[in-house]
């Protein structure tokens, strides 16, 4: 019987402060053991526990791509025991990570269609694997025409600003970001999600949507308008999880555990469940 | 009329007249020897709210920051939390009607059951100084005076302290006892130890005793927050058990009612008075205070007077 | 087969040689089960446990590993539990509360070794019960006073002597070790009678409810029924089925140990976000949870009803909400 309690050793290699207000950090892991980075086999919209030794573990979506191999990376706010404790760990110190854990996006059912991702704030990370995964040469050819609106308070806060650059200079993604407030030097978009969502008005056959709740709750009327159908509108749910297999009862919705489930869930699925998450 | 047609006529002509929304009382219980608390919002239910010797539960507890204009049906111990509450804001006083109601003291169902054995009573009868209890295979009858919870056997302020309208005849105050604690400040540190590793260890931390408190109401509790960790969760630990215990006491200093409400939630049987009783009594002879007996008095902890003993200073 | 109560102590002496043995024992004024060293500790006359059988399999704090961090890297010590168990006397409604839990503990994707060793090397001695208490409902809940669903083995109670019957391989393996006399005719219709006759509280009709509470998660009927709730988890704790737990760490620096807890949805902090968002921020969205968990969720995923009907939270209630009365209730309304 493999235990799933228990961690996978990982190094850090990276602790890289992300944004401007210093919240939010990247972590980079190496696997330890070769042939645990040949188990760990993810998909993009799947998440992991990451185990600081002496302090706790917490779940956290990749997001790195499994395009990139031999690592995992998690992009992390500050807000709990664990992440805090992560926040001030030394490049070189050994976690521990258990997973890969949840459902992930579609990514074998949407293969040929076109796709329109929506993030807003730090809930970016597994969108960020899906962008990776997709414009990876190995699978750019099996999906169609790429949209990405991607909004943050103020531009300190936009996650992965080198990979967003290089997104923009690609011709086979049309990449959208926005703030909050004009600020000098911007030249992005300007506004909230679902005002910017309604401007670019995108057609794609699936919608993937990530962000705070109220940027959600606001959003999905903009997708309807633009007519996508609740079978075609795809979220990832952040509910509080602590075992992530099923098991422990914390992150149950209905009929539904979100961490094994979920997290990712279709509108139409999510209209089916208590309004609890 | 008996004290429960008393009440119902009350509570009736109180939500009638609209001069309340809700009648928070007690109902008859599930079970022999239960009554349940019981929210009454139309002069209907109002005919469903009684008085019995097993009103146990404290209902301040439900009158915390509630929006709506309150009538409660309060015993002794209930008014003095409720005074209590009122002083700490958490209870507004022109929002609340208190329906005293003198007590002669509940009995304490876990008491009975150990009388009878353990055995199931399916019936229950009040002759009023006795209790006939009835079984599949037996009958006994019991004096309440004789299983009636420590605390109700030693309250002085059975007759509500502040009330509206007081429901029947103040009953004569009780005589403050504190033998049962000045027995256990007899033992030894390491009895008194003992006697609280054995009675922890049987803990499982599912709160009730700080549910159920009336004045327990923290928005978050020491023991449940994570950053820091103040506390082990794990029930296994006898001394983390124990000390949930110890500080919760210590938060209720000069401001525990000694209702004993904790210690009739507690669904293992800890004898949880002990620790409350001893912080009680010792508040009231270091700075002559007792909680919630009138609206003026200051809180114990937060005055400083002149004879205030300074011997635990260094 | 049968065995004369007065020969029990001996056997569990037996048996307690070979295996660990947990039995009801009477222990600072709680009947729990505890590993017995000797055959007349066990107290088999009990109504049933304080705490439910659960936390022989599923215990309410459990050290799932240890760890130590060294410059030399990191080094885990895992807890799996692999003692041979014979539970003794666990009451009908108990067993099959295991038999619920098999299906949280194992589902399609992961396998919970802690809960599942322990199973697996655990078998079940069931007890019937000839005297439910008036608290009981096992007999509403698709289980019943001598109900053998999850026993191993199974003892009825016919006076002098105890009628034994082997339930499942396991069980018959044992008992043909132990060799017992055979139960005469008299013995064995003396068991058949209790058996038969015997019934807890069977007037709690939950036929349909499952579907019925699937279309009432709106329904008014939620706004007070948690209204004199405390909010304590003395009920989920006591409950036999309630399985819901916590993971915390306790350690000093880098070294300690990943601890399981039992945790309760009627917390407020089970389903607190990190966001300060919180899905069920109230009574009335915890006790929904509670009951909808028990009667339609569990039912929907699992096929059964996550309630054995041991009544442990209708005793242990400090405020007498009676799931009773409520699921009585909910089968009155339109």
């Amino acid at each position: 019987m493999r235990n799933p309690y228990l961690p996978l050793p990982m190094k850090l290699v990276k602790n890289f402060t992300e944004t401007s207000d210093k919240l939010i950090h990247t972590f980079t892991f190496e696997f330890l053991n070769e042939q645990d980075a040949e188990n760990f086999q993810y998909r993009p919209g799947q998440f992991a526990e990451v185990m600081v030794y002496g302090k706790g573990e917490a779940p956290f979506g990749i997001a790195s791509s499994p395009t990139e191999k031999g690592i995992l990376k998690f992009s992390v706010a500050k807000v709990g025991v664990v992440s805090t404790a992560l926040h001030m760990l030394e490049e070189g110190t050994i976690v521990g990570v258990r997973g890969p854990l949840g459902n992930s996006y579609p990514l074998e059912q949407l293969k040929g269609k076109s796709l329109t991702i929506i993030g807003g704030g730090f809930a970016f990370t597994t969108l960020r694997s899906t962008i990776q995964y997709i414009l990876d040469p190995a699978n750019r050819g099996d999906y169609g025409d790429l949209t990405v609106i991607y909004g943050a308070r103020n531009p300190g806060l936009l996650l992965y600003k080198d990979e967003l650059a290089a997104w923009d200079a690609r011709s086979d993604i049309n990449l959208i970001t926005t703030i909050d407030r004009e600020v000098e030097g911007w030249t992005g978009r300007v506004g909230f999600i679902p005002t910017v969502t309604k401007e670019v008005a995108p057609k794609s056959d699936y919608a993937i949507i990530c962000g705070p709740p109220v940027m959600i709750k606001f959003t999905l009327p903009v997708l309807v308008e633009c007519g996508f159908t609740p079978d075609r509108i795809i979220m990832s749910l952040e509910n509080r999880m602590k075992c992530g297999i099923g098991m422990c009862g914390r992150c149950n919705v209905g009929s539904k555990y979100v961490c094994k489930d979920g997290p990712v869930f279709t509108k139409e699925q999510l209209d089916r469940l208590p309004n609890e998450y | 009329m008996n004290t429960t047609e008393k009440i119902r006529e009350t509570a009736k002509k109180l939500l009638a007249d609209k001069k309340v929304d809700l009648v928070v009382g007690f109902a008859q219980g599930s079970l022999p020897l239960r009554s349940t608390p019981y929210f009454a919002r139309t002069p209907e239910e109002a005919e469903n709210l009684i008085w019995s010797a097993t009103c146990e539960n404290n209902l301040a507890n439900f009158l915390r920051k509630r929006p709506e204009k309150t009538a409660v049906i309060a015993k002794g111990c209930d008014v003095r939390a409720i005074v209590g509450l009122i002083k700490e804001g958490q209870i507004n006083k022109d929002n609340l009607t208190i329906i005293g109601v003198p007590c002669e003291g509940m009995v304490d169902r876990k008491q009975i059951c150990e009388l009878v054995g353990g055995k199931d009573i399916l019936e229950v009868t009040d002759t009023g100084a006795e209790l006939i209890l009835k079984g599949k295979d037996f009958e006994q009858t019991v004096a309440k005076a004789d299983v009636m919870f420590g605390s109700c056997k030693t309250c002085r302020y059975n007759t509500p302290v502040l009330f509206d309208e007081l429901i029947g005849e103040a009953v004569p105050a009780r005589e403050a006892d504190y033998g049962d604690i000045e027995a256990f400040e007899a033992l030894s540190a390491e009895e008194r130890n003992a006697y609280i590793a054995q009675e922890m260890q049987k803990c499982i931390r599912c709160y009730a005793c700080r549910q159920a408190c009336p004045m327990c109401y923290c928005s978050e509790c020491f023991v449940d927050c994570g950053s820091p960790a103040w506390i082990g969760k794990s029930a296994k630990s006898v001394d983390d058990n124990a000390l949930f215990q110890a500080v919760r006491v210590f938060h209720l200093a000069g401001r525990c009612v000694d209702c004993g409400a904790c210690e009739r939630a507690c669904p293992m049987g800890i004898k949880l008075s002990l620790l409350n009783r001893k912080m009680v009594k010792d508040v009231k002879e270091l700075f002559g205070a007792e909680a919630g007996v009138s609206l003026e008095d200051p809180p114990a902890l937060n005055t400083f007077k002149f004879e205030d003993k300074e011997d635990f200073l260094l | 087969m049968i065995i004369n109560k007065n020969e029990i102590p001996s056997l569990l002496d037996k048996l307690a040689a070979e295996y660990r043995v947990m039995a009801p024992v009477k222990k600072n004024g709680l009947v729990e089960f505890a590993a017995i060293k000797s055959g007349e500790e066990a107290c088999l006359t009990y109504a049933n446990t304080k705490k439910p059988g659960k936390e022989i399999l599923f215990p309410q704090s459990e050290e799932l590993f240890n760890y130590t961090v060294d410059a030399e890297g990191v080094r885990m010590q895992d807890n799996v539990d692999p003692t041979s168990t014979i539970v003794f006397g666990m009451r009908p409604c108990d067993a099959k509360s295991l038999v619920l839990l098999d299906n949280v503990f194992k589902n399609d994707q992961y396998e919970d070794v802690y809960y599942l060793t322990r199973r697996n090397n655990t078998l079940i001695v069931g007890l019937g019960c000839n005297e439910p208490a008036a608290t009981c409902f096992c007999s509403s809940m698709a289980c019943g006073p001598f109900s053998k669903e999850g026993s191993d083995i199974f003892l009825t109670d016919i006076g002098e002597a105890y009628v034994v019957e082997g339930i499942s391989e396991k069980g018959k393996e044992l008992l043909a070790k132990l060799g017992l006399a055979e139960a005469g005719a008299e013995a064995r219709a003396a068991a058949a009678k209790l058996q038969q006759e015997v019934k807890a509280d069977g007037t709690i009709n939950i036929e349909g409810l499952s579907d019925k509470l699937g279309g009432m998660f709106e329904h008014p009927f939620w706004d007070r029924l948690h209204e004199k709730c405390l909010g304590c988890a003395a009920c989920t704790y006591l409950c036999p089925t309630c399985h819901c737990f916590d993971i915390a760490d306790e350690a000093k620096d880098c070294n300690g140990c990943r601890v399981r807890n039992w945790d309760a949805c009627m917390f407020p902090l089970f389903t607190l976000h990190g966001s300060g968002h919180n899905p069920r921020p109230n009574g009335k969205a915890r006790w929904r949870q509670r009951l909808m968990h028990k009667f339609n969720y569990f039912v929907e995923r699992y096929n059964a009803t996550a309630c054995v009907g041991c009544g442990r939270c209708i005793k242990n209630c400090p405020v007498n909400l009676d799931i009773r009365q409520a699921l009585a209730d909910i089968r009155a309304l339109d």
